[in-house]
């Protein structure tokens, strides 16, 4: 039963950050089209807004990994 | 790096003013500054005023633009043809270019003007040509039978023919014939054939329904059915061919005057580039003098060229650059060649100022470093390379695709270096088949949590790196407060690093106690130079570090997808089927392999990494340069 919780924890821990990331980066990618079709010298700034989320479902994978070496 | 800029101001005798401008742009070295409060020392103010332009020039700049305006105006006129060289030398003919441009523009604008009104034409007239290539069988069908006319229609919506049909015999009584055919545009076209005494009734009543009656020109509204059409055709001949002709006409004389006219004008817009350029001079009742910058490198060919050129009459000063110029100063770029390419990633932010460091060196040494560690598979990173190569060569005049091709060049590099120390090629298979076992250093499939700390420690180095060069930005910058504050982080940071590595016993834990004191010593010193926020600061740097985890995290990814690719091939049971399986999975993993590790890279180093040394905000440096012409 312990390992069923661990797993499931895991996949929580993977599974919410990976949610959350989608939903941020929806709507930052959206709105950086919008910028992009006005402004094209901001794609710099619009790669780092859109990749910037993206550390919510690493680090919710490094939790993953870590709780199943635990 | 960022280039050395020199501040510099040009004096010479008026009369030489005009040519020095044009002798700066031709070298394309030195940029004007139109704000010289720092250039001019104090109590000379008022010895210098701005360029005043004497009536002349004004005149001249006036007819200039005025003539520039004329040919701009015929040139729009005429179709684009390679036209040869002029060698009459612009300056020479104005006054005659200037009097045959008005005639010119009547005569084309006339033509220009005469084969809009006959494209018109033929537009309306094609218009109905798609009706008429419909109707024309129909009316085959119908023959020449007398006492009989014909009425066109257009059926928007299909169902609506049985309600037109029943309306049709309602008001002929039955005495009608209705044929319906779809034109070219997928229009449904319908013929209603009637007698010659009905026709008008049954036009008030289509027309008072909205029913849309097929309109042909008014010249041959009177005409029967089958004439019209045959005239119809016999006009759109015609107006193709006056089109046709004009067409040539132009073309005759783009040929035979285009050269002269665009020698003249790219005369006139250097001309008045210089008198653009007036406005930011300055001068006394003798001399002018012109302030601006100019890279280091160029300040010996600058002042040889204008003292070759004007005997020592035009003199070059260098100035001293003071603190408050620093933000003023241009930025420009100037690479080894390994590292110019790289500039692209510097370029997509706004430039660094002056005094701060260029970001170029460190990008180019990291993240084909990064890029490798996330990929890490010798099978891929030969592709890429490969890739590389070829789009290099295509493209190897376009310098923006050329650089990524050398980058990616560099980075598949890095990418077959790291396939080999994780021993990887097309995922595990691959290496096995190759027998690449021996080479391993890590497995990264098995070892997650030491390439998880691998990864961390990657981070460390690289945010320590980050702020060492902060502290070397602050310093160049004179605030000594932030480079303290940067000098604390480092140490502070180590400690914490230190504590961690004592605490869970891979170093002595005898380590704590003064590691303790240390940061009991360094976190109010941290929040004198930092103020309040550094403590939040302090955390944003782990959470950097932290960040770091994502090269093991996508590493992994990519291993995993190429295992997944050799293991759908094996599965199949056929060699073929499995060979292309495999072909498409490990294509699909190479795509995703460029696109990830490259934005992730990129963004270890915009966020985590620049955050802590780069200020953005440089001015760039825009030298007065003449513009590059063809031969066209």
């Amino acid at each position: 039963m312990e390992k069923v919780y661990v797993a499931l924890a895991a996949a929580l821990a993977v599974g919410l950050s990976a949610i959350a990331t989608a939903w941020a980066q929806s709507k930052i990618g959206a709105a950086g089209a919008g910028t992009l079709a006005e402004k094209p010298e901001l794609s710099g700034t619009v790669i780092i807004l859109v990749a910037i989320p993206e550390t919510m479902v690493i680090l919710g994978f490094v939790v993953a990994v870590t709780i199943l070496n635990m | 790096m960022i280039a050395r800029m020199v501040k510099v101001e040009i004096i010479g005798p008026n009369e030489h003013l005009l040519e020095t401008l044009d002798l700066l742009r031709e070298l394309g070295v030195f940029q004007i500054e139109p704000d010289i409060t720092s250039f001019v020392t104090a109590g000379d103010e008022e010895k210098i005023r701005s360029l005043n332009l004497d009536e002349k020039t004004v005149a001249e700049r006036i007819f200039f633009e005025d003539l520039k305006a004329r040919i701009d105006e015929l040139s729009a006129c005429l179709p684009q043809v390679e036209v040869r060289e002029s060698y009459l030398d612009p300056g020479s003919v104005l006054d005659s270019v200037a009097a045959t441009v008005q005639r010119h523009g009547v005569t084309c604008r006339e033509w220009c003007r005469k084969r809009e009104a006959l494209r018109k034409e033929l537009a309306e007239l094609s218009g109905s040509a798609v009706f008429l290539g419909a109707l024309e069988p129909l009316l085959a069908r119908m023959g020449q039978k007398s006492g009989l006319d014909f009425i066109g229609v257009t059926i928007k919506d299909p169902a609506a023919l049985d309600e037109l049909m029943r309306a049709l015999s309602r008001l002929t009584e039955g005495k009608f014939e209705i044929l319906t055919v779809k034109a070219e545009d997928g229009t449904l076209i319908g013929l209603i054939t009637l007698e010659q005494g009905l026709a008008d009734k049954v036009r008030r009543t289509l027309g008072s329904q909205h029913v849309p009656e097929l309109t042909f020109p008014a010249a041959l509204a009177d005409l029967p059915f089958p004439e019209k059409i045959r005239q119809l055709r016999a006009r759109i001949a015609e107006v193709n061919g006056e089109i046709a002709a004009i067409d040539r006409e132009l073309t005759q004389f783009a040929l035979r005057w285009g050269a002269i006219y665009q020698g003249v004008r790219r005369w006139l817009a250097e001309r008045l580039a210089l008198h653009a350029n007036m406005a930011y001079l300055h001068q006394t009742g003798m001399c002018f003098f012109i302030h601006g910058w100019t890279p280091g490198a160029d300040v010996t060919r600058l002042r040889g060229e204008l003292g070759g050129k004007f005997g020592g009459a035009v003199i070059v000063q260098e100035k001293q650059i003071l603190e408050q110029d620093l933000d003023l100063v241009p930025v420009t770029l100037r690479n080894p060649p390994y590292f110019r390419p790289f500039e692209l990633f510097a370029r997509l932010l706004p430039l660094p100022r002056y005094a701060s460091l260029d970001p170029t060196p460190f990008i180019a040494i990291c993240f084909p470093l990064f890029f490798g560690m996330i990929l890490g598979d010798a099978g891929y990173g030969l592709v890429l390379m490969v890739l590389a190569l070829v789009v290099a060569q295509v493209c190897r005049k376009r310098d923006l695709v050329r650089d990524a091709a050398k980058i990616l060049f560099i980075s598949s590099c890095y990418t077959i270096l790291f396939g080999i120390f994780y021993g990887e090629c097309f995922g595990e298979l691959g290496a096995r088949l190759l027998g690449m076992e021996g080479a391993f250093i890590v497995e990264r499939r098995k070892a997650i949590i030491p390439m998880l700390y691998f990864a961390l420690s990657v981070g460390m180095a690289h945010i320590t790196l980050g702020l060492v060069l902060g502290f070397v930005t602050a310093v160049k910058r004179k605030t000594g407060r932030e480079a303290v504050y940067k000098m604390v982080s480092v140490a502070v940071m180590g400690c914490l690093v230190v504590l961690f590595l004592s605490l869970t016993d891979i170093l002595p834990r005898l380590l704590t106690r003064p590691l303790t004191l240390a940061l009991l010593v360094l976190i109010p010193v941290l929040f004198f130079a930092g103020g309040v926020l550094a403590p939040l600061e302090l955390l944003k740097t782990i959470g950097n570090i932290v960040s770091y985890a994502r090269i093991m995290a996508i590493g992994l990814a990519s291993v995993l997808l190429a295992r997944v690719a050799n293991r759908f091939a094996g599965m199949t049971g056929n060699i073929a089927v499995g060979v292309l399986l495999a072909v498409v999975f490990h294509t699909v993993n190479i795509v995703l392999g460029v696109f990830s590790p490259t934005i992730h890279a990129l963004r270890l180093h915009y966020v985590e990494f620049y955050s802590k040394f780069v200020v953005p905000g440089g001015r760039k440096f825009e030298p007065l340069r003449k513009e590059r012409t063809t031969g066209k």
